[in-house]
């Protein structure tokens, strides 16, 4: 015990040391230190050899796993796509449903939408969105029946045709102004009646549409976002309409634009009141 | 956005390990990482690119495994050893000294579960001292202690100390 204590003073070993030695937590010059002071400490140099076999012993039983392929599941790249969609509305779900609170007094809003699980509506909804768009936004002359200059006679004729008011929304903060709008023929087995489409571009004429409805009974899902032909569709539905807004923009400025679309329309409750 | 899950993906294997250490069940420790990613990608706006990216990974982790283990003792749930479950090396294992593995895991499960959630950080994925406190929340002579008790604990429940063998009361 002498000799340990001399040792001690000159470089104290303390039970830390010990773990940090096992634990490769030491430099050069201290690990050697701890060698020597082990080779005079025979006990604590049993339990050090011990707890280093411990060491080795999970180090066998897991280190093999980090080497695994990972399973896709697991591709954060994969989760952050599939939360997009989810993500995206979640926030604004939650603000929606503190609105609703306010609109399901005074306006007869129910939260039935949001609920909803059937995906045919929505699905035929987005492919009717994408078909005019896509062939729409190729035409110069003739991408709208009535122009932006003629806004408030556009914006009367699409609410009494769709049986719902709305308005064109304000996509200047986007980079967007409004081209104008059409009148579209009902989809099938959507019970959504005739549909909207506003045309928007910005100043490198890059052009998004956005396809509203009024709601049928079963509008399908809440939201989704589906990618077709190189086109991005953002689809949200209440009670009063459903909406589709599609581009080809890259990822981030689609949101922008989509979230703008989204406040500004899809949350309005009707004026008539109508439940 | 890109370079963020590029460093997330970076991470995956070393918290697919630990989950799997944490749990000794391939599933279940899948599950929690696939928890553990998603939400570090919902709260991406929580994390400040100048903080270690793998540690706020660790720390997630932890408190959904954490969360998890709760809920599972209120429910009185399982926490009977899951012998054999999950372990398979999937490489022969090389002579580790003495203790057989088998035993060692069993040996895990019976750790308190701080001491095995530290001796793992520690250990398992080679993280400084410094680190694992901060991920575990914890000073840094805590970290020391249960580093001491795990190790004690260990070397009793898989027979090794030298002292005359315990038994182990659980």
């Amino acid at each position: 015990m002498s000799a340990g204590e001399t040792d001690r003073r000159e470089f104290e070993v303390t039970e830390e040391t010990l773990h940090a030695f096992v634990d490769g937590q030491l430099d050069a010059a201290r690990r050697a230190a701890v060698e020597v002071w082990l080779a005079q400490h025979p006990d604590k140099s049993v339990e050090v050899a011990q707890w280093q076999r411990q060491n080795a012993a999970l180090a066998t039983m897991f280190g093999p796993v980090a080497a695994e392929p990972v399973p896709a599941r697991l591709d954060p790249h994969r989760i952050a796509a599939k939360l997009a969609v989810v993500r995206w509305d979640w926030t604004r779900l939650a603000a929606a449903a503190v609105l609703l609170v306010f609109l399901s007094a005074g306006g007869g809003w129910v939260m039935r939408g949001v609920l909803w699980t059937e995906e045919a509506a929505n699905d035929r909804l987005i492919d009717g969105a994408v078909a005019a768009h896509a062939l729409y936004v190729k035409e110069s002359r003739h991408a709208v029946e009535v122009t932006a200059d003629d806004r408030a006679h556009l914006v009367t004729w699409l609410s009494n045709r769709l049986g719902r008011a709305i308005d064109t929304p304000n996509l200047g903060p986007q980079g967007f102004t409004l081209v104008g709008g059409r009148l579209l023929p009902p989809l099938a087995e959507t019970g959504t009646g005739p549909a909207a489409q506003l045309m928007y571009q910005n100043a490198t004429a890059n052009r998004v549409t956005v396809y509203i409805t009024a709601a049928g009974v079963d509008h399908g899902k809440p939201y989704e976002l589906a990618k077709q032909k190189g086109l991005e569709a953002y689809y949200w539905a209440n009670d009063q309409i459903t909406c589709t807004v599609v581009g080809d923009l890259p990822e981030a400025e689609m949101k922008l634009v989509a979230s703008g679309v989204y406040q500004q329309l899809t949350w309005r409750p009707d004026p008539g009141g109508r439940s | 956005m890109t370079q963020f899950l590029d460093e997330i993906e970076a991470a995956v294997p070393a918290l697919r390990r630990y989950a799997r250490a944490l749990t000794r069940d391939v599933d279940r420790a899948d599950d929690l990482v696939q928890d553990c990613l998603e939400r570090a990608i919902r709260k991406r706006g929580l994390w400040r690119p100048t903080g270690p990216l793998q540690a706020w990974l660790f720390r997630l982790l932890l408190n959904i495994h954490r969360n998890d283990a709760r809920s599972k003792r209120r429910r009185g749930g399982d926490h009977i050893p899951l012998d054999g479950m999950g372990f398979e090396p999937s490489t022969p294992a090389p002579q580790p000294g003495h203790i057989a593995l088998a035993e060692l895991g069993r040996a895990l499960e019976q750790l308190a579960p701080e001491q095995r959630e530290a001796l793992l950080l520690v250990v398992v994925e080679g993280t400084s001292y410094a680190d694992a406190a901060s991920i575990l929340g914890i000073p840094a002579g805590t970290l020391m202690s249960r580093l001491g008790r795990a190790r004690a604990a260990l070397r009793t429940l898989t027979g090794n100390a030298e002292e005359p063998r315990l038994r182990t009361v659980k």
